[in-house]
């Protein structure tokens, strides 16, 4: 067997004893992101395991996960620094009876201790190389977009006050999307790019199995199949692997230890463990819900 | 470099690899110059030998979006596995030389692989932008018209961004309520109050109609409405013949094939007759009061020709208009020599309109969409 497809397999299973199944697709890429030493960007839906894949990197590398979750309006003092004003302006009213020079005093105050560290400053700053996940990225806008590409070619980042701060350890960088802005092509262009589907039956039979490992092969066989059917139908917020674990551990709950043709009313009673939104909600009438059970 | 024991075979597998780079970026992968290579460096780590090892990697390397990422398997079977076993899928030559015109650098990595003449790529690129989208049947067309349509977007995205970049400029202290805090502290401002900047977005709402008379033109305005979508951060997307739906999120399928599929299961009745003011209506019971704002435009894009009440039309359109900042009717008849807006619908809504425009080409919509923003912003 070739070495590199060992590798491969043996990072599957390392990230299945950290709890992600992952397609060898993935873990090629993950091998290959180390190589290059490039950020790999994730897209797919919303509940497709995203976020999952960093945090299995991190637990597989046995080193820090740090997490920066994008929003709109993010800035650069919410993602890299930000002095720490209050502290700053109690030393300066301690100071003012210290015979320092002024030069010598303003040297202490924009000095580290009074420097707040946010994620990404944090991310280049640990002695181990953490793995860094910025999450969501199509939620912030384009300008702090171009910014962290910089960041992320160069791993330094130059504080006005302070100079340039060089990278400790270069992050194993994992960047996610949803889809709900277009990325800009640089972006893409400097990263690895991985796309994820909800998963296949088999797969997420595995997950639930390695998940919920309480409910019986027969009960996760039938919560997979009713879920993928649910997937397939038209509704605004489909189901992620999420949902199926919540499903799974609620029906667990209720004590439901197989799903019958006419349990129909205790399904119900657990569908908002899958259902999120009031419109999907109402495709759910009493026999559609029969009719999914039955086919399980 | 491969470590390969032949080196004839090194050299053959070397020119494979590099050659790959070019024959995806003629089937419309946004891939560089530079990326050849990449695609060497790391089939050195990965090794050659394991064909899906190689196309793993190479997948997670040069794909850079989702419909790449689809299409990915078919492209590398096409170029790696033995010539007879696979027809090579046509190469978008035209689309390859939009991109040549827009990025210099990825232009010249072509040349050397595809010659091809810029120029008339160019003037293709013109003639498509002028010509009716009722003329445009090709399929080749289409996916070359959907470039530009994300080219176009892509514009108009830059044109609000330097209007909102330069209405920025960071946080500012909020001195009176920085100086009230600190009261508590003898004076001594300790706890800063920062002012936020409030601001409204620019917002576009797109109604399209869908009914039979607009048939030839409804699916490229979808199109338009995706590539907008894609593009601009507030983008509202709706179709209506006799009633409205709202498709801004099956717009937002990220892959093309499924958001048509979806659209087509919401467009029930698709192609039927046109009630617009009862359509308008609609809309403005059950969307307009969470969509539009101050600062909204709102699209039509119709031909016109209601088959319902003139005075419902004009009615809802006034109601419509005093809540948006521009109401613009697009109407791809507009364009035709010899056409006037005389029909019962159009006579209606006339007067209140903002404005009355052609859309029937790209070239049409690229001159209304950036007067919209504008305005807007």
């Amino acid at each position: 067997m070739n070495d590199r497809l060992a590798e491969v397999t043996g990072l599957q299973q390392a990230l299945a004893e950290a709890g992600y199944i992952a397609e060898p697709a993935l873990a090629a890429a993950l091998l290959l992101m180390q190589d290059l030493g490039r950020p790999l960007l994730l897209e797919g839906d919303a509940g497709v395991g995203k976020t999952e894949v960093a945090k299995a990197l991190a637990a597989v590398r046995a080193t820090r996960l740090i997490r920066l979750q994008c929003y709109e309006g993010l800035d650069a003092h919410a993602a890299l620094y930000e002095w720490n004003y209050q502290r700053q302006l109690l030393a300066i009213k301690l100071l003012e009876q210290d015979a320092r020079s002024v030069a010598e005093k303003e040297q202490d105050i924009f000095s580290e201790r009074y420097l707040l560290k946010r994620p990404l400053l944090e991310a280049i700053s640990c002695e181990q190389p953490p793995v860094l996940l910025i999450d969501e990225v199509d939620r912030a806008d384009e300008a702090f977009e171009a910014y962290l590409l910089e960041l992320l070619s160069d791993f330094q980042l130059s504080i006005p006050e302070l100079g340039t701060v060089h990278a400790i350890s270069r992050p194993v960088v994992v960047i996610t999307s949803n889809g709900t802005r277009e990325l800009s092509d640089a972006l893409r262009r400097r990263c690895l790019y991985q796309y994820l589907d909800y998963p296949d039956y088999e797969k997420e039979l595995a997950i639930v199995r390695l998940k919920a490992p309480q409910a019986a092969p027969a009960l996760a066989r039938q919560v997979v199949a009713f879920v993928q059917a649910v997937r397939r139908m038209e509704l605004q917020k489909k189901p992620g692997i999420a949902e199926t674990l919540d499903w799974t551990a609620s029906l667990l709950r209720l004590g439901i230890s197989v799903i019958e043709k006419d349990g129909a009313e205790r399904i119900l009673q657990t569908l908002g463990a899958l259902v999120k939104t009031r419109e999907d909600r109402a495709a759910f009438p009493r026999e559609a819900v029969a009719r999914l059970a039955a086919a399980c | 470099m491969l470590n390969l024991a032949d080196p004839e075979l090194e050299a053959r597998v070397t020119q494979r690899l590099a050659g790959f780079c070019g024959f995806l970026r003629a089937n419309g992968f946004a891939v560089g110059g530079g990326d050849a290579q990449q695609v060497l460096q790391a089939a050195q780590h990965v090794g050659v030998l394991d064909s899906e090892l190689l196309r793993w990697s190479l997948q997670a390397l040069l794909c850079g979006r989702c419909d790449e990422w689809r299409r990915f398997g078919e492209l590398f079977d096409a170029w790696f596995l033995p010539p007879n076993r696979w027809s090579a899928p046509q190469a978008r030559e035209f689309e390859a030389g939009l991109e040549s015109g827009v990025h210099g650098e990825a232009g010249r990595g072509a040349g050397q692989d595809h010659p091809r003449d810029a120029r008339r790529a160019a003037s293709a690129r013109e003639l498509l932008a002028r010509t009716d989208f009722s003329e445009l049947l090709e399929r080749e067309h289409q996916l070359d018209l959907e470039a530009l349509m994300r080219q176009f977007a892509r514009r108009l995205k830059h044109l609000r961004l330097r209007r909102e970049a330069r209405a920025r400029h960071g946080r500012r202290l909020d001195l009176r309520a920085t100086i009230r805090r600190s009261v508590a502290t003898g004076g001594t401002p300790l706890h800063l109050a920062w002012r936020d900047r409030r601001r409204v977005r620019p917002r576009l709402v797109l109604l399209l109609d869908v009914s039979r008379s607009m048939a030839p033109y409804s699916f490229f305005y979808l199109r338009l409405a995706r590539a907008l979508a894609g593009e601009l951060a507030d983008v509202h997307s709706f179709i209506f013949h006799t009633r409205v739906t709202a498709v801004s999120e099956a717009l937002r399928d990220p892959d093309p094939w499924r958001a048509q599929e979806r659209l087509h299961l919401l467009a029930q009745g698709w192609g039927g007759g046109t009630r617009i003011g009862e359509s308008l209506a609609q809309f403005n019971r059950e969307h307009a009061a969470r969509l539009v704002h101050a600062r909204t435009a709102v699209i039509v894009l119709s031909d016109g020709y209601d088959t319902g009440e003139p005075a419902l039309l004009a009615a809802e359109l006034a109601r419509l208009r005093r809540r948006a900042r521009r109401i613009v009717w697009l109407n791809p008849l507009c364009s035709r020599p010899g056409y006037a807006p005389v029909s019962q619908g159009m006579q209606a809504a006339l007067p209140h309109l903002d404005l009355l425009a052609p859309g029937a080409d790209l070239a049409s919509l690229a001159a209304v969409l950036p007067r919209i923003l504008e305005a807007l912003s």
